[in-house]
């Protein structure tokens, strides 16, 4: 029942009726009669918005001589508003404009804000997104720090001759071994250059020269995992927030081509 | 679903009531982010790692930050921190080169959220008319947006603000629910492990346009933080009664607070100041205070460098940068400075400062760590020179921004006078709030003005060259590390001091220590001893101890610099020549990068920007590790 409901909503004449109900309720105001009319009825609902906004500031109701005023400020602002309209007062306000584009952007965001997604809503994006979510490699090797020159002859020599390599390394405060780390890690240390540049393939013999931002390394890798998809368990907070954030993004695309799918705009000079 | 766990009716004073009559709580059980598995998989005591962060940044929340034009919000900002590529205010696409680990936003807590709603037009705000043209002002262009933006700071600075911005019952409802929101957003991006968000805000204190901010930031999570709110100096703009506040705060929940001063070099000298915001001489009670809410300072950030000023620290060829601009007014630039406020505003002084107060009180209260930070206004944490988001939207990357006066800045202060920003380095044994924040209560922190070098230092009596290869985890039973106390009745402590260069940066030109201390005859004294240097087999020292320069490799047209000069790493272990065991001393190290281009040299390549006369275009940039105190056993 609930996953018709949401695909539901992922139709596109859902949409196009949702959109059309925003923008009745931007432009139309509801309860009070088209905008450019003659007409203003102010019903209850309307009386109960006004009453419900003033107590929002002001933490009591409006006492019935402040309601009126109230009612009466309403109206006026109705009829300015619509003959502001009728002069094409908005239409040249950039501030007006601006407001509301940015309401438009805002009510078709709106609905993610408050909705609940079920596990296999957030499944199938991480599903669909397994490179964001991957976790690290994680390896184990020793390293030989030739310097910022790199000369390695003579060391590739020496370790053939069964020297420690840990003797070969020149004097640095570089750690010798990293076991387990995780490529953060390892870039962290290292610098993403070098943790780039092992190659995962070569286990037990020593690769290189790799460079890092310190200068040139041999790197012997003894263990490397590449890194697995987490379960939606182990990510869940992280996977809602990006989905969150990623279907705003998207209804607010979604709607406004619905809109622009209506027009035809022709720029002058342009193709 | 937030919103209903704060309290409706309930005002400032009534939440204050509250808070004075919260009951002791009692022990609680490790959450699970205390016990949280560090990145590398395993949980661990010894702080082995360095974690990179930003603790002041802004959001839309922030009443001049949207007055400037920002509409991203923390939600923005945290995704941007851990690395993601978000769309700037001005419509680029913005990423970081390499993620953070942790991000306090830091929202000026006045009236938190106001400006957005003054954005968005609230009937009941723009009643007032001059709200109303800020209003206005602030959708129609940038431009625009920036001037409102100016009025509103010197309004705020000046005490002539709109009353209806001090409407109780407004205010009360627009950070009620403005907060709320913004702490469940940190909530769901805190991810211990791999990216920590912490819950703070800043705390505007500023009497005349006098920098007196301090970032607040909190240990805990929504379950022990509750219905909170934060503490903001339109109720008391006297830094003693944010730490009331605070130390109410961990008596009514058991968590824990902390409070980071910054911009000191704005304040005219009454950051560090030797009386208190009444006036009155300081006492061990003021000092105790001090050091328990204040355990570091922000030392660097877009407005200016704080660690030393060449005034101050004339035979410290290092000590000039990040001054030029900020050294000349407030931050309102509504005074300008008189001799004697420097020693109240830069750091060395104010350690410097701590040991005379600490021989009359017993106790000192600027005994610090130092860190640094963006205090960006765009919710773009950037900390590197090529990618310079600039302080406000108005100077988001654009060809003009390096030459003029930008954004808010008042009076004379030029684009490229602001820094790239600065970030902290903080030795933890996890990613995760506890960690983190109880690196930073303990001082085992360092500022840096961008580049992410490591830096350790550790201080004791029987480190030897040989442990500059050991484990440093195993140094922690016989030293201490920075940010520690040391005190002795004998020989010199000796200081063991590891430098490496940022792996995606600038090779290292040297490695200094920077001694002060409190002589026999009460004068504060301070020293700068290089300690290491890169191309040692080439560059000399002279007859006072001090190093030639290490060259100079940037092409200003290319925007690039070569690792030709300096080395990737330095370090020593290292004795004081002029250690008097009677004297109080502290002992810090800076390191000091080759000189690389400064943002405004990206600029014009990239935009072909011009460049006004006089603008720096290379710099040096640096580490602050926080000091090591040696005293003379009692």
């Amino acid at each position: 029942m609930e996953s018709r409901w949401r695909s539901w909503l992922r139709e596109p004449l859902v949409h196009f009726l949702l959109v059309g109900a925003l923008l009745f309720l931007v432009l139309g105001r509801s309860g009070t009669g088209h905008p450019e009319g003659y007409s203003i009825r102010v019903d209850d609902d309307q009386i109960a918005r006004i009453a419900a906004n003033w107590e929002r500031t002001w933490q009591r109701p409006p006492t019935a001589e402040e309601l009126d005023r109230l009612i009466d400020g309403f109206v006026r602002e109705e009829i300015y508003f619509r003959e502001a309209l009728r002069l094409g007062l908005d239409e040249d306000d950039i501030v007006i404009r601006r407001r509301l584009r940015s309401k438009m952007e805002f009510l078709a965001r709106a609905s993610v804000e408050s909705e609940a997604p079920d596990d296999s809503v957030l499944q199938q994006w991480l599903d669909d997104h397994p490179e964001i979510y991957a976790v690290d490699a994680v390896m184990t090797f020793d390293q030989i720090y030739l310097g910022e020159d790199g000369e390695e002859a003579d060391i590739r020599a020496a370790l053939e001759n069964g020297t420690d390599p840990q003797e070969l390394s020149a004097t640095t405060r570089l750690p010798f071994s990293m076991a387990g780390a995780s490529r953060s890690a390892v870039e962290r240390q290292f610098g993403e250059a070098f943790a780039g540049a092992i190659d995962a393939e070569l286990i037990g013999e020593w690769q290189g020269p790799v460079q890092s931002g310190f200068g040139a390394h041999l790197v012997r890798l003894r263990a490397y995992d590449a890194g697995q998809t987490p379960t939606l368990a182990d990510v869940r907070q992280r996977v809602e927030n990006d989905w969150r954030d990623a279907t705003a993004a998207q209804r607010e695309e979604e709607a406004f081509a619905l809109l622009r799918s209506a027009y035809s705009v022709e720029i002058e000079g342009r193709d | 679903m937030m919103k209903s766990r704060f309290h409706k009716g309930g005002g400032m004073l009534a939440l204050s009531a509250m808070l004075l009559s919260a009951c002791q709580s009692g022990e609680r059980a490790p959450t699970p982010e205390e016990l949280a598995m560090s990145p590398d998989g395993g949980t661990t005591a010894c702080p082995s790692q360095v974690l990179w962060g930003d603790t002041h940044l802004h959001t839309s929340n922030s009443v001049d930050a949207v007055f400037n034009g920002v509409r991203l919000t923390a939600e923005d900002a945290l995704r941007f921190a851990r690395g993601d590529e978000v769309r700037s205010t001005t419509g680029l696409d913005a990423q970081l080169s390499r993620p953070l680990d942790f991000l306090v936003v830091s929202d000026h807590a006045e009236v938190i959220g106001i400006g957005r709603r003054i954005a968005d037009g609230d009937p009941a705000l723009i009643s007032d008319p001059t709200v109303r043209r800020w209003h206005e002002m602030m959708n129609e262009s940038y431009a625009q947006s920036t001037r409102a933006a100016r009025e509103l700071i010197v309004g705020y600075a000046q005490d002539t603000l709109p009353e209806i911005l001090a409407d109780p019952e407004i205010a009360r409802e627009t950070i009620t629910s403005t907060w709320a929101e913004h702490v469940e957003t940190v909530e769901r991006y805190n991810d211990p492990g791999t990216f920590t968000s912490f819950i703070g805000y800043e705390y505007t204190s500023m009497p005349t346009g006098n920098n007196l901010h301090r970032v607040v930031m909190y240990r805990d999570g929504l379950d022990v933080f509750g219905e909170t709110l934060p503490f903001p100096a339109n109720q008391s703009q006297d830094p003693e009664d944010l730490w009331a506040y605070l130390a109410a705060y961990e008596e009514r929940t058991g968590g824990r607070a902390m409070a980071i001063p910054h911009n000191a070099n704005l304040s005219n000298g009454l950051m560090f100041a030797m009386e208190d915001f009444e006036g009155n001489a300081l006492t061990r009670d003021y000092a105790e205070r001090r050091q328990r809410w204040e355990p570091i300072v922000e030392v660097t950030q877009f407005k200016g460098d704080g660690e030393a000023h060449p005034s101050l620290s004339p035979d410290d060829e290092f000590a000039d940068f990040g001054n030029t601009g900020w050294d000349t007014a407030n931050l309102d630039a509504s005074i300008p400075k008189e001799p004697g406020m420097f020693e109240g505003e830069y750091a060395r002084a104010a350690l410097q400062r701590g040991l005379l107060l600490e021989s009359l009180l017993g106790v000192n209260p600027f005994q610090f760590g130092m860190i640094g930070a963006t205090d960006s206004h765009t919710a773009l944490a950037t900390g590197d020179e090529d990618n310079y988001f600039g302080k406000f939207v108005s100077d988001e990357p654009n060809a003009t921004r390096a030459a003029h006066s930008i954004g808010a800045s008042i009076r004379g202060r030029l684009g490229w006078q602001y820094l790239a920003g600065g970030y902290a380095g903080v030795w933890a044994g996890a990613n995760s709030r506890a960690a983190i924040f109880d690196a930073m209560a303990r001082r085992e922190v360092y500022a840096t003005t961008g580049p992410r070098m490591t830096v350790r230092l550790f201080a004791g009596w029987d480190l030897e060259d040989a442990d500059l290869s050991a484990d440093p985890c195993t140094l922690y039973d016989r030293a201490v590390p920075m940010g520690g106390n040391l005190s002795g009745t004998g020989d010199a402590p000796r200081l063991l001091v590891t430098a490496m260069m940022d792996p995606e940066g600038a090779n290292l030109d040297r490695v200094q220590i920077v001694k002060g201390w409190l002589d026999s005859d009460g004068e504060l004294q301070e020293q700068v001893y290089d300690i290491a240097w890169g191309d040692a087999d080439t560059r000399s020292v002279d007859d006072d101890g001090r190093v030639a320069p290490v060259g100079n490799t940037v092409d200003l047209e290319a925007a690039t610099y070569e690792n030709s000069i300096g080395d990737p790493e330095l370090s020593a272990v290292w004795t004081d020549p002029d250690f008097d065991p009677a004297e109080r001393a502290f002992y810090y190290v800076r390191v000091i990068e080759i000189p690389t281009p400064r943002w405004p040299v990206y600029d014009r390549l990239r935009f072909g920007a011009e460049i006004a006369e006089g603008t720096e275009l290379v710099s040096q940039e640096r580490a602050y590790s926080s000091p090591v105190w040696y005293s003379p056993e009692a």
